[in-house]
């Protein structure tokens, strides 16, 4: 039969041809979703914007920081305990000394040499001790205390403090800011090293996208035991409804969710769904220089109106563990014996009668996410039943976190605030000294007796007394009724089954190195 | 003089007044923006340095972005430093914004274009139709589809096309970029954000095509041609599209400039690096220079684009030809 085309025919159908062959070999478009594999892709939810330890911007930053670079300990897989990693020896000599040995033959990437002594100096100096003239570090905070680091040898040196730390380790030598820089390489890339770090560690990153993506690669040159996969690609993917998608699709193979967004995918054959406590802390704050909150019976009736569990269903789908105090049961002076408030309309009316408060309009101020929004409707229904009326003020991330400041922070009310944790209390606790007010002690509460606990807690080298510490801290908090402690949050980790993923607890800091692969 | 010469003076000077009008939005624009950062909440400081500030480091920060200093001093070291080729440093990474910026304006170009010319080639030809096919069943389902997607934000439509086609039938990827940079499957990661972005212009030019083919058809030139004997083909192809398409062309223009940097929904649904993106995040967390540098560019781009429209003006339309002539002879 003969066949009759025109050029306009032939054309037509070579373009159709050519679309269905690009689309249609069907699920050739996704990423392979069986496993093992020797790489992977993870998703984060914030960009990766500066991997210089003492510039990082947040903890995604700091987690591809950790498995570039060695630090003298890290912490062991799937644990906040540490071990020896770059170091062969660290021996704290004295309350404010700590000498350590390097292990021989710890070379740095791209050809820059031999890890010695002369790199741990330069890179804990020039985060703790900015040179005259210099840029201080973000991060010198995370040195505080450093005097000077002496090197005695070309494998080994004295870290030397003007002052005891308790958190030394935890803080620093353990974290990013305790991360190992090749001086050579600072010194020499400048501000690309943002981009371009060099290190010894069992990662090294060979691409850095902007918004996009940065990939890992196996070191190589790596002395000690090589990690699991070849290469591990971090995905910056903002919208966790894409993230979903995208983890269906087998495009990515872990993502950390909130309770509602893993949820769904909980029936998605090949995914696992764990959640993990987290260390990240939520409370609703209440400013105790403005207005009636100077009462204290008017705080006290307001937590007392408050229902956290019914504020935890609304805004985590009642996933999310309750906090009853500051610090959460992982960390060292974690108070077990902390009130649990209960709602008790009657009295929280009784306290507003008493200190002849009526018809209290307040500001609740919020970040504007699903969450906060979601637990800000609830406190404001609760609260409306003992007469308080709530506006709730919802904001974008850079309006919101500026509104605590200066002299801005003395119009709040009441706010919903969270912050990230870390393995050591004093961490968490120095948000809340009488200083830190006009910055982050957004409460605007000044104890003397918190700031004398807080400064023995951070010099106090013995675990136990430490922990009584702590606690006597939290116990006044607790009777300055500005905090109602919701949250510690949970991460829900989703990945595919044969990825076993590795943090430390609390899944703030990840652990790209410990990652493994079922067999 | 002869005409040509006439054509070149006036186009010279049309390139001109344009040139400065460009130079008066761009400064504008600028102005405009610089006033607004003194305005609007939020310091930079704090949202960028985090809790780890000292009040000394914020203090530091706001000196170096030149927070500190009166607006006019601000602007004039700005546009200084432009002349001389700089858009200042990114405060979070520390690199060049204008790296930045070329790092991320491909992806929003090819995203941009794609998906005018994916409308034009698909939007054309359906307004095309429903004028040429008025009142028929055809034209009524056009209109319902047209208005449909004008009407349903492309972020919308981005997500039901990753259910469908990403989801249910596995043929292409959800995220919009890869690290493979092999071409094809770029091209495969395009095809969504392409479409979810033209969506709306397609119906929006469909509507348009057709309202001016419709008038264009009424217009005695076309009486005339009809009279003359030439086929509808003719006719409707050659001389009443040439005319129809002007409308269009400004819309174009408009359309290109919005898309480059108002693509961030679909930016984000498909987790796409872009202009649009860039500057949404920089301005969550108050990264001026890289905000001042992204609208720089994107105004500059937007102008640039209008300006070309406006000069296919008179090389689709004899008539606006003829006019500059003429008005370059009474001067």
């Amino acid at each position: 039969m003969p066949i009759d085309l025109n050029r306009r025919q032939v054309l037509a159908g070579t373009a159709a041809t050519g679309l269905v062959g690009t689309v249609a070999p069907g699920r050739g478009a996704q990423a392979q979703t069986s496993g093992p594999r020797t790489s992977i892709t993870v998703r984060v939810d914030r960009d990766l914007t500066n991997l210089d330890p003492a510039e990082r911007i947040g903890p995604g930053d700091g987690n591809v920081i950790r498995t570039v670079h060695q630090r003298l300990m890290k912490q062991k897989a799937n644990s906040a305990e540490l071990e020896l990693d770059a170091a062969a020896e660290v021996t704290q000599t004295s309350p404010t000394t700590v000498d350590f040995r390097l292990k021989p033959g710890q070379m740095f990437t791209d050809g820059f040499g031999e890890m010695t002594a002369e790199d741990v100096k330069f890179s804990f100096e020039r985060i703790g001790l900015a040179p005259a003239g210099s840029k201080e570090a973000t991060y010198k905070g995370d040195w505080v205390n450093l005097e000077r680091v002496e090197v005695t040898g070309p494998y080994a040196g004295r870290i030397i403090l003007s002052k005891p730390r308790a958190n030394l380790f935890d803080i620093a030598i353990g974290d990013v800011s305790g991360c190992i820089m090749s001086k050579k390489a600072v010194e020499q890339r400048g501000a690309e090293i943002a981009t371009k770090p060099v290190g010894s560690g069992p990662y090294q990153v060979v691409s850095f996208e902007r918004q996009s993506s940065v990939v890992l690669k196996r070191n190589a040159n790596l002395a000690g035991p090589k990690p699991a996969f070849e290469e591990i690609a971090i995905r910056f993917i903002s919208d966790p409804r894409t993230t979903d998608l995208a983890l269906r699709s087998g495009e990515i193979d872990l993502a950390v969710l909130s309770p509602s967004g893993a949820e769904p995918l909980r029936s998605v054959a090949g995914l696992t769904v764990t959640p993990e406590p987290s260390i990240a802390y939520v409370w609703l704050g209440m400013n105790l220089e403005k207005g009636p909150l100077q009462d204290l019976r008017v705080r006290q009736a307001i937590r007392l109106a408050l229902d956290t569990d019914q504020m935890l269903a609304a805004g985590y789908n009642g996933k999310a563990p309750r906090l009853n105090t500051l610090l959460p049961p992982q960390i060292l002076g974690h108070w077990k014996d902390a009130p649990v408030y209960k709602r008790n309309v009657a009295d929280a009316k009784k306290l507003l009668a008493d200190a002849g408060a009526s018809n209290l309009k307040l500001k609740l101020l919020i970040l504007n996410q699903p969450a906060y929004q979601n637990m800000a409707l609830v406190a404001r229904a609760l609260l409306a039943e003992i007469g308080i009326t709530v506006d709730v003020d919802s904001q974008e991330g850079g309006t919101f976190w500026s509104s605590g400041k200066g002299d801005t922070g003395k119009n709040l009310d009441l706010f919903l605030l969270r912050f990230s944790g870390k393995h050591d209390p004093n961490f968490i606790m120095q948000w809340f000294v009488s200083d830190q007010v006009g910055n982050w002690n957004w409460q605007r509460w000044k104890s003397p007796e918190y700031d004398a606990l807080f400064l023995q807690a951070a010099s106090e080298l013995d675990k136990e007394k430490r922990a009584q510490l702590v606690v006597e801290a939290q116990k006044l908090m607790d009777k300055s009724s500005a905090f109602v402690w919701l949250t510690n949050e949970v991460n829900v980790l989703v990945h595919r089954a044969w990825i076993r993923p590795a943090a430390v607890p609390g899944w703030i800091d990840w652990q790209y190195d410990s990652f493994a692969a079922s067999a | 003089m002869p005409a040509a010469r006439i054509m070149n003076s006036e186009t010279a000077r049309y390139l001109a007044s344009r040139l400065v009008t460009t130079v008066l939005i761009v400064f504008g624009a600028m102005l405009l923006l610089f006033t607004l950062t003194t305005l609007v909440p939020g310091d930079p400081a704090a949202t960028l340095l985090g809790p780890q500030a000292t009040p000394e480091l914020a203090r530091r920060f706001v000196h170096d972005m030149g927070l500190d200093q009166p607006l006019h001093v601000r602007l004039w070291r700005f546009f200084a430093a432009v002349l001389a080729g700089n858009l200042g440093v990114d405060i979070i990474s520390g690199r060049s914004v204008v790296s930045i910026i070329a790092a991320v304006m491909p992806y929003t170009l090819i995203l941009t274009f794609s998906a005018i010319g994916l409308a034009v080639a698909t939007g054309l030809p359906l307004g095309i139709y429903a004028a040429t096919h008025r009142g028929s069943v055809m034209d009524n389902v056009l209109a319902f589809v047209s208005v449909a997607f004008i009407a349903v934000p492309s972020f919308v439509i981005a997500i039901f096309l990753l259910l469908i086609f990403a989801i249910w039938l596995g043929w292409l990827p959800v995220l919009g970029t890869s690290r493979s940079g092999a071409f094809l499957d770029e091209f495969k990661r395009m095809i969504l954000p392409t479409v979810a972005l033209a969506a709306g212009w397609i119906g929006f030019i469909a509507r348009l095509v057709r309202a001016s083919m419709l008038e264009v058809m009424g217009e005695p030139y076309i009486r005339t041609a009809r009279a003359y004997g030439l086929s509808e083909r003719i006719v409707t192809y050659k001389y009443a599209l040439k005319n129809a398409c002007i409308p269009t062309l400004a819309i174009l223009g408009l359309g290109i400039g919005r898309l480059l940097g108002g693509a961030v929904l679909v930016e984000i649904v498909f987790a796409r690096p872009g202009i649009g993106r860039l500057l949404y995040d920089a301005i969550a967390e108050r990264n001026y220079p890289v905000v001042q540098g992204t609208v720089l560019v994107t105004v500059i781009l937007f102008v640039l684009v209008n300006l070309l429209v406006d000069l296919s003006y008179s090389a689709i339309d004899p008539r606006i030809r003829r006019e500059a002539i003429s008005s370059a002879k009474a001067a």
